[in-house]
């Protein structure tokens, strides 16, 4: 029991490991599911580390989503750029652009904030629609490649699932590390009370601004994950809608976990699959479930894993 | 004694309104180094106003307010915590987001020493957790100084109001501060406790740190203050040793009335 | 080259969203007033208000009546949704509160889906009539109607909030909670009586202009983001400040659209958005 305790982790990393081989049994239709479920993973740990940790509610996340898949989408189709490369500019292009909002959009607080997002979302798209030279517009960006590093191409989805999940484990592992050290600590400072936070020599503008970076710099990296296993992007992917579910996503699994998105985004992307003959209650669902976990789970389905999880040591440790 | 270059900081008219409502008028005094200066007053006397003023929460609309010679006048409260002032709350401000705990809280003092940046976080744990480890000693060390180190793991919010304000006396030590600002510290506290704060207040004094305390509890104040400011209305009625004040008529008829029992030095 | 009938054509077409987010910005206001809460699903009393109309008439009904009946269905919604799920957790903090009204703008949105599916529907005008021709342009008799419901509605609520007792206290109760429960109302009576109002107020602006659009399930995401728009200019607590910012917003918009780019003026709206949040969170019109 002991050794399952501090073992845990061991569990899930198997089922990601085997999944493809096992449950999936090499279907391309449920590697792929995983495969969104883990860029959904990577979109919403940086969420988390913005609104559970940091406390700063974002209502535009797809924003940043959008800039990575589309700097990917554009530089690998139009330009000839190595998926890697494209990548890498997007997400940089991506920091400089969370870099120059952070300061001046995460000085407003709630309902200001959460509008300054969304129409920070909405220029965002409706730039990818009137661009059309540039993004295709409504009609979509076509024939971008698979994903290749190194000459290897990875247009095999069993491959391409190893590939984002090596990244999903890459950046809850970075997310661990910032959460678990005075970095995180600090962050929470700013989420319980910022004024008080200050007294203590915190710069709150320029921590809130260093964690917006990094999450937007994660939905980036999401983003061009998005760009080359979809071959083909269309603004519909990255509204309000998009940011929203996140953020359900989030909520659901639980908020200020790190590992809760995981749960939540999982869920949130299984649901439609096996609703997909009634799709029409979906948005009637998201939000079902979100007043649920508002009202009955703060800490969202972590939060009950980790309540029967304690009761089961603590009856084995007596 | 006397000298104005022993003043470690240092107010002058400073003036600020509310809506229309003088908060401080005028306000100018001088605490020197190494002392512990009590600022006393009714309530409403715009105590906790100077305080957020001269630790930069809030600025005020005129007046000067200089810290070991920096004119500290709209700095951000961070700079000025930076400058090595550091303070307490009269409503207890605790960070409790996630679980905080104590130590926690206390170690949020460390964050200029630590100076986490998301590179190291991520990039260079050995060298975070060697600081950490040493923020965690001192942090441990400084809750055995005010009592609560079983209390460490313990949440803020499950302690007596009185412990709450010890641990936020351990956070602002935390910082190495060279002054403090107490806002009512004693509150909450009871006769015994009150008595082991003092000596708390005397060793803190002892280190070398200056003190301003707002307090309400006069048996402390003349106990443990080497002068006192008196405000009354948001404007300075008196200022000078705790037996000046005690016999000052204006004074007692301001504030003392009330009080009159208490103050008196204690042989 | 645009000539003057275009300008004029534009000015109404302003004039009628304008007037549409007027309202929905003093139905965010109410609320925001009372209980300090901005309701992201405001959008959806709107469309709810304007879809159940359409369907009482469809169904037979006169004009009159669907009217009344759907504003008091959107009313007797807003206050269950005030009662039922914001009450429950209004001491869970501010960013808890948001998502929740969120999570009602789903729900509601994810409803309206399932009862009036995806195609959009239109109503007819509330009066028959042709358009009429002002100096070059056409004006749509029911641009009259969404004219004056909107002036109606800011009477009533003047009236409300400064002539009678219960509004006096809802006043109070916005500036001074003690104050408030010494006039004889609770701040939860008020804050439901605020969401009864917002609700009633939204869908009136959704039915006004639904014989001009075609409304479907979620045709009221915009409309209450640029309701958001107008409060954020003119300031959150100021319902005069809102309306001059409404009918602002819908003009610029307007002529945005007519005279510089189609494409591009919701990008100018947000950008225009963003900046005011930046420099000048009050509000142009708000104080402090």
């Amino acid at each position: 029991m002991k050794l399952l305790k501090q073992f845990w982790w061991i569990l899930p990393l198997a089922f990601i490991a085997f999944y493809p081989v096992t449950l999936a049994g090499g279907s391309p239709y449920w590697s792929g599911l995983l495969i969104f479920v883990g860029i959904y993973v990577i979109l919403t740990v940086g969420l988390d580390l913005l609104m559970g940790y940091t406390g700063q509610i974002s209502v535009g996340h797809a924003a940043y989503f959008a800039i990575g898949a589309y700097a990917s989408g554009i530089l690998t189709a139009k330009y000839g750029f190595s998926p890697l490369g494209a990548m890498v500019i997007g997400m940089v292009l991506t920091g400089i652009v969370a870099w120059a909002l952070g300061r001046p959009v995460l000085a407003l607080k709630e309902y200001y904030l959460a509008m300054a997002t969304l129409a920070f979302n909405e220029i965002v798209v409706t730039l990818i629609i009137g661009l059309e030279w540039l993004t295709g517009g409504a009609s979509g960006l076509r024939d971008i490649p698979s994903f290749s590093i190194f000459g290897l191409v990875l247009s095999n989805h069993v491959h391409y699932y190893y590939f984002v999940w090596a990244i999903v484990i890459i950046v809850i592992a970075c997310s661990l590390a910032v959460v678990r050290s005075p970095f995180g600590r600090t962050l929470v400072a700013i989420h319980s009370d910022e004024v008080a936070a200050r007294a203590f020599g915190v710069d709150t503008a320029k921590y809130k601004t260093r964690i917006f970076v990094l999450a937007s710099v994660f939905a980036s990296m999401a983003g061009s994950l998005f760009t080359h296993y979809m071959g083909f992007l269309a603004p519909d992917d990255f509204g309000v809608l998009t940011s929203i579910n996140i953020l359900v996503m989030l909520f659901l699994g639980g908020i200020g976990t790190i590992f809760g998105p995981i749960l939540g985004a999982f869920f949130m992307k299984l649901l439609p699959e096996l609703t997909y003959q009634i799709h029409d209650y979906e948005l009637l669902l998201s939000g079902l479930i979100l007043i649920i976990v508002l009202v009955f789970m703060p800490k969202g389905l972590f939060g009950i894993f980790t309540a029967i999880w304690e009761k089961m040591f603590a009856k084995a440790d007596k | 004694m006397t000298d104005k270059r022993d003043a470690i900081l240092s107010v002058k008219n400073v003036t600020k309104t509310f809506e229309g409502i003088r908060a401080l008028e005028d306000v100018s005094f001088d605490v020197k180094s190494g002392h512990i200066k009590a600022l006393i007053g009714p309530n409403g006397a715009g105590k906790t106003t100077l305080l957020n003023a001269i630790n930069g929460i809030m600025s005020p609309d005129s007046g000067h307010i200089h810290f070991l010679g920096h004119d500290v006048v709209g700095h951000s409260a961070d700079r000025v915590a930076g400058l090595g002032l550091s303070r307490t709350f009269q409503l207890i401000r605790m960070f409790t987001i996630n679980n905080a705990t104590v130590l926690d809280n206390v170690l949020l003092g460390a964050h200029m020493q630590l100076k986490p940046t998301l590179f190291e976080s991520i990039f260079s744990r050995g060298k975070v957790n060697k600081a950490e480890r040493k923020a965690c000693d001192r942090a441990m060390e400084l809750l055995r100084f005010v009592g609560l180190e079983k209390a460490a793991d313990a949440a803020p919010g499950s302690l007596p109001f009185g412990n709450q304000r010890l641990v936020e006396l351990a956070r602002s030590l935390m910082t190495n501060p060279k002054m403090l600002l107490l806002d009512e510290p004693a509150s909450g506290l009871n006769d015994t406790e009150v008595e082991s704060f003092t000596e708390l207040l005397r060793s803190i004094r002892e280190k070398g740190i200056t003190i301003l305390l707002v307090e309400h509890n006069m048996k402390l104040v003349m106990n443990i203050a080497d002068d006192i400011v008196v405000l009354d209305f948001g404007k300075k009625l008196a200022e000078g040793t705790p037996q000046a004040i005690c016999a000052n008529p204006q004074v007692i008829e301001a504030y003392l009335g009330t009080t009159q029992t208490e103050c008196r030095l204690e042989p | 080259m645009t000539d003057f009938s275009h300008i004029v054509q534009f000015f109404f077409s302003g004039l009628t969203s304008g007037s549409m987010y007027a309202l929905i910005a003093v139905s965010l206001v109410i609320v925001y007033k009372v209980s300090l809460l901005i309701c992201f699903a405001q959008g959806e009393f709107f469309v709810i208000g304007a879809l159940a109309m359409v369907t009482l008439v469809s169904k037979g009904l006169p004009m009159p009546l669907a009217f009344v009946l759907s504003i008091l269905i959107s009313t007797v919604l807003g206050a269950l949704v005030q009662r039922m799920l914001i009450k429950p957790i209004q001491n869970a903090g501010i960013g808890n509160l948001i998502v929740m009204t969120i999570a009602i703008s789903l729900t509601l949105r994810g409803a309206a889906l399932l009862v009036w599916g995806k195609e959009s529907h239109i109503l007819k005008p509330f009066s028959s009539g042709a358009p009429i021709p002002v100096l070059g342009a056409t004006l749509q008799p029911q641009v009259l109607w969404i004219i004056s419901i909107t002036i109606v509605v800011l009477i009533m609520i003047w009236i409300f909030f400064e002539k009678t007792k219960l509004g006096i206290a809802m006043r109070a109760c916005a500036e001074n909670r003690l104050g408030a429960s010494l006039m004889g109302i609770s701040t939860d009576k008020a804050a439901l009586l605020a969401w009864a109002w917002g609700s009633g107020i939204g869908a009136l602006a959704g039915m006004a202009v639904a014989p001009l659009l075609f409304m479907q399930y979620g045709s009221g995401v915009m409309p209450m983001v640029k309701g958001f728009i107008a409060v954020s200019i003119g300031g959150l607590s100021s319902i005069v400040g809102s309306v001059v910012a409404g009918l602002l917003l819908g003009t610029v918009e307007a002529y945005t659209i007519g005279l510089i780019s189609s494409k591009f003026s919701d990008t100018i709206v947000f950008s225009l958005l963003m900046v005011v949040l930046i420099f000048k969170p009050s509000g142009l019109f708000g104080k402090g």
